[in-house]
């Protein structure tokens, strides 16, 4: 169990949300000139790093926001929170 | 709002607690992000929506609570209002906002059911089951929390003076009463 801070609402407990998976992944263009394996790629294919992650999570139980968060996979220390749309932090 | 029937039907005392529904009850759910929808709702209702999160504004007549950047909850604090007076609110919000495209309006008085807290211990009974820190909403008046009671989604609004008012699902009412009841006898 951890806490993390809504940029809307504050700090929550984890609980509250609900985890989106990896974040900034670009949808294909022109998804009908991919092979299908290049589009099995772009739809299930994710990093699952052991350490500094960028993820999505959404405050399901609270204001049902999406947001950004970059954690640390091994320790779930949070290093930085932001909103959808806005530019991650540089590592 | 017509031929209401609430599967909780009693009122609870406890030690230092008492836990009652109050129904039928007006709630109206509002989302917009535009400016003349704060104007507008300012103008029906003389409150104006609160910016602030976790926080509400009100009159003797109705609350205004934040849910969300662009989401607030209207409700009544007079269970006596007519059904003409609440058609009438409805409308003209509706044909204020949704109609013109500033926001929509959802009439929503079914789908949550109020269920009110007075005395000393209710924050020892929600803590059995909640992960919410209540050190500041205690604090605050009209201070407005979403968040789980024994992993049921519920709004909590503090009315002062340990007295706070809780939105939750209809489907969720009757289990959620009976925990509350269960709970209470161990406080
Ligand atoms: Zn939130």
């Amino acid at each position: 169990m951890f806490l993390i801070n809504c940029p809307y609402c504050g700090e929550r407990d984890q609980s509250e949300f609900s985890c989106g998976g990896e974040a900034h992944i670009e949808r294909p263009k022109q998804p009908t000139e991919l092979s299908d394996d290049q589009w099995a790629e772009y739809l299930f294919m994710r990093k699952n790093i052991k350490g500094i992650q960028f993820e999505r999570w959404n405050h399901i139980h609270g204001c049902r926001k999406w947001f950004n968060i970059v954690r640390d996979t091994s320790n779930d220390k949070i290093h930085a929170v932001y909103k959808m749309g806005e530019r991650p932090p540089v590592k | 709002m017509l031929n209401f029937n609430s599967p909780i039907k009693s009122e609870k005392n406890y030690d230092d607690l008492k836990i009652i529904e109050i129904e039928p009850t007006i709630k109206i759910n509002l989302r917009g992000n535009k400016r003349q929808f704060s104007t507008k709702i300012g103008k029906i209702l003389s409150i104006l929506p609160p910016n602030e999160a976790n926080t509400s504004s009100g009159n003797e007549k109705f609350n205004l609570l934040w849910l969300s950047p662009d989401e607030w909850l209207i409700y009544s604090n007079d269970k006596n209002i007519s059904l003409e007076d609440q058609l009438n609110l409805e409308e003209s919000l509706f044909n204020e906002i949704s109609k013109l495209n500033q926001g929509a309006v959802t009439n929503v008085s079914d789908h949550w059911i109020m269920i009110n807290l007075k005395g000393n211990k209710i924050y020892d009974l929600l803590s059995k089951s909640c992960p919410y820190n209540f050190n500041d909403f205690k604090k605050k008046n009209g201070s407005v929390a979403q968040t789980i009671v024994n992993h049921i989604d519920t709004i909590l609004h503090n009315k002062g003076d340990n007295n706070i008012n809780i939105f939750v699902r209809r489907s969720f009412s009757e289990d959620f009463w009976r925990w509350l009841n269960d709970s209470a006898k161990y406080v």
